[in-house]
Formats: structure tokens, sequence, C-alpha cells
């Protein structure tokens, strides 16, 4: 009992190092260049991203010529699509995050400290490994392990698993969070490279991340 | 006196008479032909959309249907098992059966696809016996991650029964659920649209997957359509915080082929009607030329133009009760003999099978044949009695 | 005008239509018969005899006069009123009998007493006593197509006679038989008018039937120029 309330103690500590890490801005905006792999076909696409806090962003699409001018809208527990050919913004259920790049979406902006409690730690070479359940059972990926380099409480990687306890994604880290490279384990050779550019802090006003916001601006 | 008259009359000319005849009769037979195979098909596409989809009612939970809602199974019914319990005490209730409806993606490893899944009670599903198995078996009762997948849909993934699949959903409560399944069988209900998407599975498998103890609806079958409402009521009466929908406001397609069928059959009884009317109204009134002197006779001796108006009618009449008597007894002679036979007709819209023709014989058919024609020689009868009697006297006597 | 007389016509004048064509078949006719005559209307085809009996008959109506028949002025009378009037008081006879072919003799005769609403007892013992006045007892079932020309007519006396009415009209009775039978029939017509004093008026050309009338009216283009009062002598 006494070695497992010590790893748990230990387990949260490392995480509130990463998120510490990981977030030091509040309100901040960066660019992402997208690389997908499908079936060995590649497609790219870029984004400028616009974040406040841990639990709003605002995807705007940049490249391709065909998905410029789309806005993605995160919030907590609800994603919205405003498309120009649209007169307003369609909901995602969650159903249809799980299908294209909205499931990695959800993998990317995924806040470990704030959306998950940490129940172990173990060793892995030179990185902690830590358990980590979702404290709400609406919170996507139900668990995920998640490897830490000692040295600098840097996540390396990340297993994402569902309820079943089926292993569904893997997000690998580098660059110091600069790059991330998500693969898909259900369908081998699915793959995308996430590179994070220009991240700067950014005022970024409360009622952008409304859904009527989307699109007007 | 003046029904003997009629009848005498119509028999006078026998040749004239049995020409009509025919046109009545053929009128009749036509309706209870028609009418028939119309009862038929409806009767039949209802039964196999009750007995193989829908049920004759369906149990959810309150709130159910004004909540149109995303989310899965956000209005469920938590208590099924004493539900189900108190609405199978009901002799007149043959069995219940617990569903899920659930989407989702399901992958074989190098391609994902959308499904739409039916979670069901393997043995309540075989009950109703809705599709057809191409491949492999029916779901097995015991395992709770063997499903059947439809035949466009397993075409799609390359599997056959054997194969393993993932399926991917969310939970009840939002996040991300997947199951590796192993395909027990391959199914088609004969619509493409649907065997691209199937998924039949288990609904302790579909519970798991979803998270979740509770059931989307129970489907409750009875063993007779006719009880529907008055078992509607009684649930009613007796469970509380459900919502319950008859069959009837399940199967819009049922209602639009009954809509079709009447409309195309309504037209075609019209068009048979003006035919007969026509026809018949031809045959009297010839019959009122070839009387002009009796006519003037016998208004010269007394009678009046009302009683001879009524004379004439009354000879439609005899018409139509010997036509329809005839018409109504070939008409069934007909059927029973199409009903012994075997004439195949082509599959319906949205089917890919033919069946055998069959024609319903019901009382309201055959009673309905018989007014028609009944009434169709009595209104032909009209105008030639208005002539007959609007004849000046002086004139018909003169008459060769 | 008095009750003796069953007709009487006054002024009455008929003027036909054809297409542009106006045809005066009766002009200005003033005449009166009396109850229980015999009487012979003569004169050429054209003359205006049919009109004259139309007319009597209530079956048309003058353009022109005043007609009363049995102390009713049926000129006042709406045609369709004239109806019950002719089942009462009028029985006909015609050249071409005019039987109903799907009834039988029986039948025939019965069928103005059923208009009337005599009830069955009564009808069948009219029919039966008229049958057998003009020597049909064992014919009543026969239809009109198993008759003689002659049978025929006395089928037709006895359905004009079975209303007992007050006047018979008859339209050449005898043109369609052959002599004989006509004059058997004119022996029964003349034997019914002195039983019973029915007044019985004809139209007709046929010599032997004019030699037998009371009175003969003698008419010619619309006009009556001549009224016989009795026979010559």
């Amino acid at each position: 009992m006494k070695t497992l309330l010590l790893a748990i103690a230990l387990a949260t500590e490392i995480l509130a190092r990463v998120d510490a890490a990981r977030n030091t801005m509040n309100s901040f905006a960066v660019d992402v260049d997208l690389v997908a792999t499908t079936n060995g076909k590649t497609e790219t696409a870029k984004y400028r991203v616009y974040g406040k806090g841990s639990d709003r962003s605002v995807v705007e699409f940049v490249a391709p010529a065909t998905e410029k001018g789309k806005y993605l809208l995160m919030l907590r527990d609800a994603m919205w699509i405003y498309m120009p050919t649209a007169s307003r913004p369609i909901r995602i259920s969650p159903l249809q995050r799980l299908m294209g790049q909205a499931s990695n979406g959800d993998v990317a902006r995924t806040n470990f400290a704030v959306d998950y409690n940490a129940t172990n730690v173990e060793t892995d070479g030179d990185a902690w490994v830590l358990d980590l359940t979702a404290k709400d059972p609406a919170i996507a990926y139900a668990r995920i392990r998640l490897w830490v380099d000692k040295s600098t409480s840097e996540p390396t990687r990340a297993d994402f698993y569902v309820v079943s306890g089926k292993l569904i994604k893997r997000a690998t880290y580098r660059d110091h969070g600069e790059r991330v490279e998500i693969e898909d384990l259900l369908r081998t050779g699915n793959k995308t490279e996430m590179r994070f550019s220009n991240r700067a802090p950014h005022d970024n006003a409360d009622k952008m991340f409304t859904k009527d916001a989307l699109g007007k601006w | 006196m003046l029904i003997k008259l009629a009848f005498r009359n119509v028999l006078r000319n026998g040749r004239r008479s049995a020409i009509t005849l025919t046109v009545i009769v053929f009128g009749a037979v036509g309706l209870i032909l028609f009418g028939g195979y119309k009862a038929r098909t409806f009767w039949g596409l209802r039964e196999s959309t009750i007995r193989g989809r829908i049920g004759h009612l369906q149990v959810y939970k309150e709130g159910y249907s004004k909540a149109q809602s995303q989310k899965p199974m956000e209005y469920a019914l938590d208590d099924a098992a004493s539900i189900r319990k108190q609405i199978e005490r009901d002799p007149r209730v043959k069995m219940t059966a617990a569903q899920i409806t659930l989407m989702g993606l399901v992958s074989n490893g190098e391609k994902s696809e959308t499904f739409i899944a039916t979670a069901v009670e393997p043995p309540k599903d075989r009950a109703m016996n809705n599709q057809k198995i191409t491949a492999g078996d029916d779901l097995p009762d015991n395992e709770s991650d063997a499903v059947m997948i439809g035949k466009g849909l397993a075409e799609s993934l390359h599997v056959k029964p054997g194969d393993y699949l993932t399926i991917m959903t969310t939970t009840v409560a939002g996040s991300l659920n997947a199951m590796d399944v192993r395909v027990a069988g391959i199914f088609t209900i004969g619509v493409k649209e649907y065997d691209d998407r199937a998924i039949k599975m288990p609904i302790a498998g579909a519970q798991t997957l979803l998270q979740t103890k509770k059931v989307e609806k129970l489907l409750v079958f009875l063993n007779n359509t006719d009880d529907t409402s008055a078992v509607h009521q009684t649930i009613n009466r007796n469970v509380h915080g459900i919502e319950i929908k008859e069959w009837s406001e399940l199967a819009p397609f049922y209602h639009q082929v009954v809509a079709l069928y009447n409309g195309i059959f309504g037209f075609l009884g019209i068009v048979v009607f003006a035919i007969v009317v026509f026809s018949v109204a031809n045959t009297i009134l010839m019959s009122v030329f070839e009387r002009t002197r009796e006519i003037g006779t016998l208004m010269a001796i007394g009678t009046t133009r009302g009683r001879l108006r009524t004379m004439f009618v009354a000879e439609g009449v005899s018409i139509g009760v010997i036509g329809g008597v005839l018409g109504l007894t070939i008409g069934a002679l007909l059927a029973f003999a199409i009903n012994k036979g075997n004439v195949m007709l082509p599959p319906p819209p949205g089917y890919t099978t033919g069946y055998r023709l069959q024609i319903m014989l019901q009382p309201a058919v055959l009673i309905t044949a018989f007014l028609v024609s009944f009434v169709t020689a009595t209104i032909s009868s009209i105008v030639p009695a208005l002539k007959a009697s609007r004849m000046k006297i002086v004139d018909a006597l003169g008459h060769i | 005008m008095t009750s003796n007389d069953v007709i009487a016509l006054d002024g009455v004048s008929k003027t036909y239509k054809f297409g542009k064509i106006r045809v005066r078949a009766l002009e200005d006719v003033t005449l009166t018969i009396g109850r229980g005559d015999f009487i012979a209307i003569a004169g050429p085809s054209g003359s205006g005899k049919t009109t004259l009996l139309n007319l009597i008959g209530c079956i048309d109506k003058p353009d022109a006069g005043r007609i009363v028949i049995d102390d009713v002025d049926v000129t006042r009378t709406p045609l369709h009123r004239l109806s019950t009037l002719r089942l009462n008081t009028l029985g006909f006879i015609f050249q071409t009998f005019n039987l109903i072919p799907v009834l039988s003799a029986y039948e025939n005769v019965e069928y103005p007493l059923i208009l009337q609403n005599v009830s069955p007892r009564q009808r069948d013992a009219r029919v039966r006593r008229w049958l057998d006045e003009v020597g049909l007892a064992d014919q009543w079932k026969q239809r009109p197509d198993q008759l003689s020309g002659g049978q025929r007519q006395r089928v037709a006396i006895a359905r004009a006679m079975v209303t007992e009415p007050k006047l018979v009209l008859a339209d050449e009775p005898t043109a369609n038989l052959d002599s004989e039978t006509a004059t058997r029939i004119l022996d029964l017509l003349a034997e019914i008018n002195s039983r019973t004093g029915c007044t019985f008026v004809f139209s007709t050309h046929d010599a032997s039937l004019i030699a037998r009338a009371q009175q003969i009216v003698r008419i010619k283009d619309g006009h009556i120029h001549d009224v016989d009062a009795a026979r010559a002598a």
C-alpha cells in the first residue's frame, strides 16, 4: 500500500513538471505544418492555432487551398467546424471525431495534467513511464501511458488506450515538443506528422472561442 | 309488378343484356382481383415489416423521441428487465426483444468504413428472421464479440466468416472505445443501401462497447396485429416513465406503398367505373328508344312520369343485382383458382426477389364489388329513365 | 254544357310547327258529345282527326279554346296531372294494339288496376270478368306475341274497360285487322257500349265502322264540316 501511494505521488509530481514544461503560455498562437500518410499516399496541410488556457483553441485552416477559410473550434466538451460555404458552424459529434484529422486533433491537444490522474510510475531507461487514467468518462482516451524524459521532464512518447484497453494511437514527441508523430495503430501505415513553429504569446479575446464568432474574423 | 316487369324487361333482349352483364361482371371481377391483390400486398408488407423489423410496438424511455439526441443512449431504458416482465405477462404478447442501434467505424487493419449496427438478442433476432445469410452462421447465443456483416460491407472490407475486424465508436459518456470482433456470418436483407453499412451484433457486446447496462428500446411482438392499440393502452396503464410507438408510426415505407397502390388502383377503379357506367347507360338508353311507343302507351293509359322513371331505374337495379351476384361469384372463383396456381410476380420496389401472386378475399372487398356494380348500374339507368319520362306522349305514340 | 255531355270542345285550335313551317291541324273547333254516345270521327288523312282524338284523350294540349271532359276543364289542368284523369276516366284502344310485350294477357289487363291501387282480390275478379267479356278467358296466360291480331285487340279492349272509364277513345281500331275479325271487334265494341253506357269515340275511315256509328263527325282540313246526328236514313 505504501509503495502504491508513493508511486502515485511521484507520478503526479512528474506529471506536474511535464505540464509546467509544456504549456508555458496561457494565450498563444502557433503555426502547424501537417503531413499525413494514408496507405502510402501523402497529403500536407497548414494551420494556425490560437489557444487560450488548456481547453480552448481555434484552428484556422491555411492550406491547401481547398481547406482555406475553414475554422475548427475545440472546446473541452465540443468541437465545431465552420466552412465558408455554410451559413453557420456545424457541431462535430464525438462519433464524427473518430474520423479524419479531427481524431488527431484530440490527441494533439491532450492535456495530461488537467484531464488525467497519474496512478503509477515505472522506469524505462532514461524515461519515466506514467500510467494515466482519465478523470472523466467523457474524455476521449480512457488511459495513456506516457514516457517522460528524466532529465528534461518532456514527454517523448504517449500510448493512447480506449476503454476496452485496446491501444489505438501512439504519439512520438521530438525536438522538444516541436514535432509530434501520431501513428494510427488500427490502420497500419497511417500516420500523421505535425511540426509546430512560431509559437508565441498572442492576445486572444475570450469571445473568440465561441461558436458564433467562428468564421467572422 | 314493378320487380316482375323490371326483370322481364332485362331478359327481353338476351344478347344485349348479356353484353351489359359482361361489362358489369368485368368491373366487379376486376375490383375483387385488384382489391384482393392489393389487400394481400398490404398485409404481406405489413406483417413482414412488423415481424421482421419493427415489432408491433416499441418501448423507449420517456423523452426519447422529443430529444432526438445526438449522444448515443442519452434516453435509454434503465430497467428493461422488469419492464419486460410486466409486458410479457399479457397473453396477447408473443415476445419482447431488446435492441440498441449504434454507429461507428469498422476497420480491417487497412481500411475503415462507417457502419450502422443493430445490437440484438440473438435468439430473438433469429425468431424475427429478417435476413438471408449468404455465408457463415447466425449470431451465436453466447459470444458477445461475434458479429454479422452486411454483404456490401463485407465485400468492401474483403472479409469472410472467421475473419476479425475492429469496430470503433464512442461510449455513452463520450470517450472512444474499440473492440475486436469475429465475423460469424454475412447477410443480406435485399436492400443494397442497407447491406453496404449494416452490422448485427449481440446486445451484450454493444453494451460493453458503449459502457452501459441500459438498452435503447424494447420491441414488443404480439400474436395478433389487431391487438396493437389495446395492448398499447394496457402497457401505458401499467408501466410508467416510458413512451410507446405503434408500428404504424414506424413504417413510412409501408404507408408510402399503401398510398401509391391506393392511388394507382383508385385511378384504375375510376376508369373502370366510367366504362361500366357508359356501357350500361348506353344499353338502357337503346332499350328506351326501342320501347318508345310502349312508353307512350304506358303514359297514355295513366302511368305517371315518376312511375315510369322508377320502372327504368328498377331495370338498372335488376341488372346491377344480377351483375353483382355474377361478378361476386366469378370473382371469388377466379381468386381461388389463382391462389391455387403458381403465377410469379417480379420483385416489388426496393426488394430483390419475386413472389407468388395471391389474392386476399376479404368480405369488405366482396361487398364493395357488389355494391359498386349495383350502384353503378342504378346510376347508369338514371339518365335513360329521365329521357323516357320526358318523352311527349303524342310523339312517342307516333314512333315506329 | 250540361252534365249530359261527356266531352265539350269550345273554339279549340292546334298548330304544329315543323321547323319553319306551321301546320294548322285544328281550327276553331266546337263540339259536344253526349254520355253513352257511339261516335265516329271521319275524314281523310291529314284532316286533323288524330289531333282531335289526342286533345280529347288529354295527351296533348290545344293552343286556344277550352276542353271539358266529364265536367273537368282539362285545358286548365297541367299535363302531368292529367295522367290520373286518363287513368280513371279514359280508356285507349290503338290501331297497333300497343300491349306490353313482356306481360301476359291477364297482366296487361291487370296493369291499370295496379296503377289505381285496387286490391289484389278485386283486381283478379275484374280482370277475369273482362277477359271473359272479350272471350279470352282461356288465353289469359298468353303473351301478345302468341296471340292473333284480333285477340290482341280484345286484350286491349279489356284493358281499356277494366277501369270502368266514362269514355273510350279508339284511333283506327280495325285498321290492322282483316274484315271478318274487324266486324267481330266492332260487334264487341257496340255491345259493350250499349250494355255499359260508356261513351265510345273512334277516328276511322273504315266505312263499316262509320255505318255502325250513332253519330258521325266529319272533319276536313282542321274544321268540323258536318255532324250527322243520326245514320243516314
